[in-house]
């Protein structure tokens, strides 16, 4: 495995108490795979990213437990000199918003150049030489004059492309992907993620792509963990998940999109509120908006149940919800 | 939801241009960004009409426009028949209690210093006709109540509610005038999925409850599709197809309608091997400089000569109209119309298990 994240705490301290962001997360990517980390707002699915890539604010953040192996190493030992090494070169990130992510006052030839010079020692000409071809790579119009351009001379599906162009320039292993194409218009969106694809084919990286699109999902993904309050609550192959999910949650997600055979009618919709992270409910932190709630789920935290040897499922009922009992 | 009948809303020619201009102190008009440039549609009562296109097609300020915060260029807007954009001072302002507007992002629409229930009250302040001084408390509890939210919150801040209340907070500001046209921009976009389901099943009941016409602006394909009877596509300031639901979904006939169509990702992975999609090439054009002709044409991949110098007109194509009238035949401005196969952002899992 390529990355393996075991059993990851994260918490923030807050004025209203500690907040639980990430509580026992695990899951693992390998070469040329993608992985779709699918929630909701505060579900805890950037933060383990921000662990992964070690650029969690700290304080307020705070990692109290788990493993987070890349290459076999675990990451959260090393020293911040080696992770720095890692960073950019090994492991890298794109992410949602390019216009605040890239810096406004260095043109985007400076900002792909610096990654060459600081990297792989080369001169600032080679690096410039190596930031147009780059930017030829992720299919930019004119690359050789745009180079001297500012990030806010060009569009929002150009400006993706300079960031997707700035994460793969050193090739990394794994490209994490956070919300890569929320901000943009479907359209332009299709043109990314088809770039994206396309290019992690070629480098045979892992991807691991935060999202809340069930549609973006479906169409990149090998595997799914889905996010709810800070934990997986149900992790499985993308046809398996789509066909019969194995969570409530899940299910839950999947029937709120409007379908063609329900115009007209109510949309189903998930009751409630999700937690707040302070204030996580005791047991199965989803069962205040579960349809199938019973006693124990408020008494006791589900495991992730082995649905099968590729599937896991956080539900003390998923085999009800399996055969799509308790709607 | 029924259509027909005297429309509500009748918008013919629409433009609005923003000068460009240089210099300080004598400014010179340069050019202008013609965010709407001819927009033409209906509104039936009890109706919902969907206004779909990407970022720039000009789809907010035509929302602007209805609701009389900016002044057309040119073109009117008729509400119930008369033109309400010659309207000012008084008379505008009794039209406008019957447009109202339910905006984007719940976030920043609403005052963080006043309390929900002066937020929801607001309105009466300015209309002080449409509820008597003493009986506005009780009106602003019952717009809580009817919007799902509870009655006693009203002297709460919008900073303790979340994203979704905060929505229906705004919804119920945009009732308090018992308005019989919602312009509502993008209402949902802003929302955690399981969240958006709660908000438009709230303004589907309330469009049945108050016999409400919606012009329902957004850019999720497949959440237009479920609210709205009939969808007009954007295209840099102008509609380019517009017609039934169906029509429209499945029978486009504009390509810029098919490109969009096939862009939206389909929630369901079986359906990833045997989709075509049409990858549009670059980006939209700047709505200062808009190319001749048919607009689309920078990005067509069916262009010819002809679509650089005649502009297509926003009507149902000649070759569908010598057939007997079929889904195919609706308004669509291209010289070039032609049925096309996509699929359907949701169809795909039409046949599935639904729930129960």
């Amino acid at each position: 495995m390529l990355l393996e994240v075991r059993d990851l705490h994260v918490e923030f301290r807050t004025r209203d108490g500690i907040a639980r962001a990430v509580n026992g997360v695990s899951y693992a990517v390998g070469e040329g795979e993608t992985l779709a980390v699918l929630g909701e707002s505060g579900s805890g699915k950037s933060v383990t990213a921000q662990a992964v890539m070690g650029i969690l604010d700290t304080p307020p953040g705070r990692i109290t437990g788990g493993e987070i192996l890349f290459g076999g190493r675990d990451l959260l030992r090393m020293k911040e000199e080696e992770r720095r090494e890692l960073r950019g070169a090994r492991m890298a990130m794109i992410f949602q918003d390019a216009l605040s992510a890239l810096n406004p006052v260095l043109s985007v030839g400076d900002q792909l150049g610096e990654l060459f010079v600081v990297h792989r020692g080369m001169s600032r000409k080679a690096a410039r030489a190596r930031a147009v071809e780059l930017m030829d790579r992720v299919r930019i119009p004119g690359a050789a004059q745009r180079v001297r351009d500012y990030p806010h001379q060009f569009s929002g599906g150009m400006r993706q492309r300079i960031m997707i162009a700035m994460a793969l320039a050193l090739e990394p292993a794994l490209v994490i992907a956070d919300e890569p194409t929320t901000a943009l218009d479907v359209t332009v969106q299709a043109q990314v993620m088809d770039l994206l694809a396309e290019l992690q084919r070629e480098y045979r990286m892992g991807l691991v792509l935060i999202t809340h699109d069930l549609g973006v999902v479906a169409d990149v993904a090998d595997r799914i963990a889905v996010m709810y309050a800070g934990r997986i609550v149900e992790s499985a192959p993308v046809h398996d998940i789509y066909k019969a999910p194995a969570h409530p949650y899940t299910r839950g997600l999947l029937d709120s999109i409007p379908r063609l055979d329900l115009k007209g009618q109510e949309l189903y919709a998930i009751k409630g509120l999700p937690p707040n992270l302070t204030r996580v409910p005791p047991g199965c932190s989803f069962h205040p908006r579960c349809p199938m709630a019973r006693g124990v789920c408020r008494a006791e935290v589900p495991p992730l149940y082995e649905v099968s040897e590729v599937r896991g499922s956080a539900c003390h009922f998923w085999r009800e919800c399996l055969d799509g009992d308790g709607r | 939801m029924a259509t027909g009948g005297e429309p509500v809303l009748e918008v013919s020619g629409l433009v609005k241009h923003y000068p460009l201009t240089r210099g300080v102190l004598f400014k010179k008009q340069i050019g202008a960004v013609r965010a709407v440039d001819g927009v033409d549609f209906t509104l039936g009562r009890g109706e919902t009409l969907g206004i779909v296109g990407e970022s720039g097609c000009g789809k907010s300020t035509v929302a602007k426009l209805l609701c009389s915060l900016e002044r057309p260029t040119a073109g009117s807007i008729r509400f119930k028949g008369e033109d309400i954009t010659r309207l000012s001072g008084r008379a505008l302002k009794a039209v406008r209690r019957n447009i109202q507007m339910v905006f984007q992002d719940p976030y920043t629409s609403l005052n963080p210093r006043m309390t929900v229930g002066d937020i929801v009250g607001e309105p009466f302040e300015i209309h002080p006709e449409a509820a008597p001084k003493g009986d506005r408390r009780r009106r602003v509890r019952e717009l809580l109540d009817v919007v799902g939210l509870d009655p006693d919150f009203v002297n709460r801040y919008p900073h303790q509610f979340s994203g979704g209340q905060r929505q229906r907070i705004g919804i119920a500001r945009g009732l308090a005038l018992r308005p019989e046209v919602i312009v509502a921009d993008e209402p949902v976009s802003a929302l955690d999925v399981s969240v958006q389901a709660q908000v438009i099943n709230l303004l589907d009941r309330l469009q049945a409850e108050f016999e409400l016409s919606y012009v329902f602006i957004a850019h999720d394909l497949s959440i237009v599709r479920h609210i709205s009877d009939r969808v007009g596509v954007m295209y840099l300031g102008r509609i380019v197809e517009i017609g039934r639901d169906a029509e429209i979904y499945e029978h486009p006939t504009h390509p810029y309608t098919q490109a969009l169509l096939s862009a939206v990702p389909v929630p369901d992975p079986e359906a990833r091997e045997d989709r075509e999609r049409i990858i549009l090439s670059g980006d939209v054009p700047s709505p200062a400089d808009i190319p001749s002709g048919c607009r689309f044409r920078t990005r067509c991949w069916k262009a010819r000569e002809r679509c650089a110098v005649e502009v297509p007109a926003l009507a149902v194509p000649a070759v569908f109209l010598e057939r007997p009238a079929g889904p195919a035949a609706h308004d669509s401005a291209c010289h070039f119309a032609q049925e096309g196969r996509v699929v359907p952002p949701e169809s795909s899992r039409a046949n599935g298990d639904g729930p129960g």
